[in-house]
């Protein structure tokens, strides 16, 4: 991972250009011709209303639908791709699964360490230098269960950095957290991208995303609009992507 | 005074049948913790009845029964994974469709059968006080093969369970280590079948296993435990059994489920104190 030291908006290798994706499930059209562009070195947000295809963009661009239009180009760098990690929606694990605070950060090996392969002193450090990072060292042993709603949000992320991928693509990590975790997880966000990753979070949380992140992506079914918080967070934008009621969106998937 | 323990250990089909018992309640652990995670237990008590037309083609034929029983559950297995893909239907119709419709082509074949003999219904009811010792040696065979596997592919079964999602992200191929599961499914199930026969095989696959899940903090504990209930369960239920003159396989069987009530009511008192 190269630092990159120029200040935000400058040039920045573009790590991840999703151009005109388009995404149909069965009965409606959840993306329409979304295109954004997200570059290393860049904290971005992806703000919409439900059902407005936020989550279906980042899965998009994992590969995990089929796309029925566009395309998704990890800047010309193939070896981009599967180094681009993935944080869920929390309530969509169950966390009553018999595993521990420590075994979640080891998952995050898994693709790495390769079939057959058995974590070694260099990823068990890796997984040691994540939850300390997360403040999670002293409840490695933990089942996850027994964590609450902050500290289960921390232990994903520790997977996440223990994937040491160079784009992070994050679905509501703010949600269901209380604010003190919030604020942590944006400043460990931020370092993130200050450390020269690109970083893709989606939320509801315009304000956090507006004084935090480099970039806003306003989504609803189509991007209504991109580009720097300060271009983007415009009464006119926010209308356009909150207000509008669209009738086919309320049965939609996010 | 510890008569009553070594006692029926002189007869040479009961220490075979301790032998069997707690070897497969090893590869149950091992195999229903996974069924267990997933949410396959249906598809365990599916595959109990998807092997019979493979169990009655054999016996016609002149083949090895067990043989022709692992046939027909990897076909199963693999005919409903890819009738789920195909229709997309959620799995458990998918499921029901395909081994229902083998369960009556083994009754139709079965209809067509000229003399029932013991052998056969043996099979269809099991009996642990039957095996023989080369069962045994297939038995800790599957034991070694399965479970050596299932280790080997911990870390990116425990991934694809608990978080499809990222198992797909990372490119892990998420279909395939399903239907390798449900295929190992199959052929547990053939081995715990010539035991307690088809209807009653699925309890050992998974009570052990679910009781273990109440108490278990990570997955190897849950193994473990749920090996550790088995083998007691299958060594209480052979001793009720011997004594009271039951049926071995219902027994044991019965054992279990009790046993599984016990520790639910009990982790229910500890949670309380």
């Amino acid at each position: 991972m190269t630092h990159l030291s120029c200040e935000p908006h400058c040039y920045q290798p573009e790590a991840l250009h999703a151009r005109d994706l388009s995404v149909r499930y069965e009965h409606h059209t959840a993306l329409h011709g979304a295109s954004a562009s997200f570059r290393l070195g860049e904290f971005s947000a992806v703000i919409g209303p439900n059902g407005a295809g936020k989550s279906t963009l980042l899965k998009a661009m994992l590969g995990l639908v089929p796309l029925s239009g566009g395309e998704v180009d990890y800047g010309g760098s193939a070896d981009l791709q599967p180094h681009a990690a993935y944080v869920p929606q929390g309530q969509t694990l169950d966390w009553a699964f018999p595993v521990t605070v420590w075994d979640v950060a080891m998952m995050g090996r898994t693709g790495r360490l390769g079939w057959w392969h058995r974590p070694g002193p260099a990823d068990r450090a890796r997984a040691e230098q994540a939850l300390r990072q997360t403040e999670l060292w002293e409840l490695r042993g933990r089942h996850i269960a027994e964590l609450s709603g902050g500290q289960r949000q921390r232990a994903l992320l520790a997977r996440m950095l223990v994937r040491d991928a160079a784009v992070l693509l994050l679905d509501e990590p703010l949600t269901g957290v209380d604010t003190t975790t919030s604020q942590s997880v944006l400043a460990l966000l931020r370092a993130q991208a200050d450390a020269g990753r690109a970083v893709v979070m989606v939320t509801h949380d315009l304000e956090q995303a507006a004084h935090w992140c480099d970039q806003l992506v306003l989504v609803n079914r189509q991007v209504v609009a991109s580009g720097t918080p300060e271009q983007v967070y415009t009464p006119a934008n926010i209308e356009a992507t909150f207000s509008v009621s669209h009738l086919g969106s309320a049965h939609g998937k996010a | 005074m510890t008569e009553w323990l070594t006692d029926p250990l002189a007869f040479g089909f009961f220490v075979r049948a301790l032998a069997a018992l707690t070897l497969v309640s090893v590869l149950c652990a091992v195999v229903g913790s996974w069924v267990v995670l997933r949410g396959l237990s249906y598809v365990g008590d599916a595959m109990s009845h998807a092997v019979l037309p493979g169990i009655v083609a054999a016996f016609l034929a002149g083949g090895n029964v067990l043989l022709g029983a692992a046939l027909a559950a990897v076909l199963s297995a693999l005919g409903m994974n890819v009738l789920q893909a195909r229709s997309g239907l959620k799995q458990d119709s998918a499921t029901y469709i395909v081994f229902v419709g083998m369960f009556a082509l083994g009754i139709v074949l079965l209809s067509r059968t000229p003399t029932f003999t013991s052998d056969l219904s043996h099979f269809l009811i099991g009996n642990p006080l039957g095996v023989t010792s080369t069962d045994l040696w297939v038995t800790a065979g599957a034991v070694l093969g399965v479970g050596g596997l299932l280790l080997g592919l911990q870390k990116e079964l425990l991934l694809a369970s608990f978080d499809p999602t990222e198992a797909r992200a990372i490119g892990l191929p998420v279909r395939r280590l399903e239907q390798l599961l449900l295929v190992l499914i199959g052929l547990v199930v053939v081995l715990v079948t010539a035991l307690v026969g088809t209807t009653l095989s699925v309890s050992l696959l998974i009570t052990g296993a679910a009781a273990a899940r109440l108490y278990a903090r990570s997955l190897g504990q849950m193994m473990l435990f749920a090996a550790l209930f088995g083998v007691l369960g299958g060594a209480v239920g052979l001793y009720a059994s011997y004594y009271l003159g039951t049926a071995a396989g219902a027994t044991v069987v019965l054992v279990n489920t009790v046993m599984f009530v016990l520790l639910l009511l009990a982790r229910g008192r500890l949670a309380r104190s």
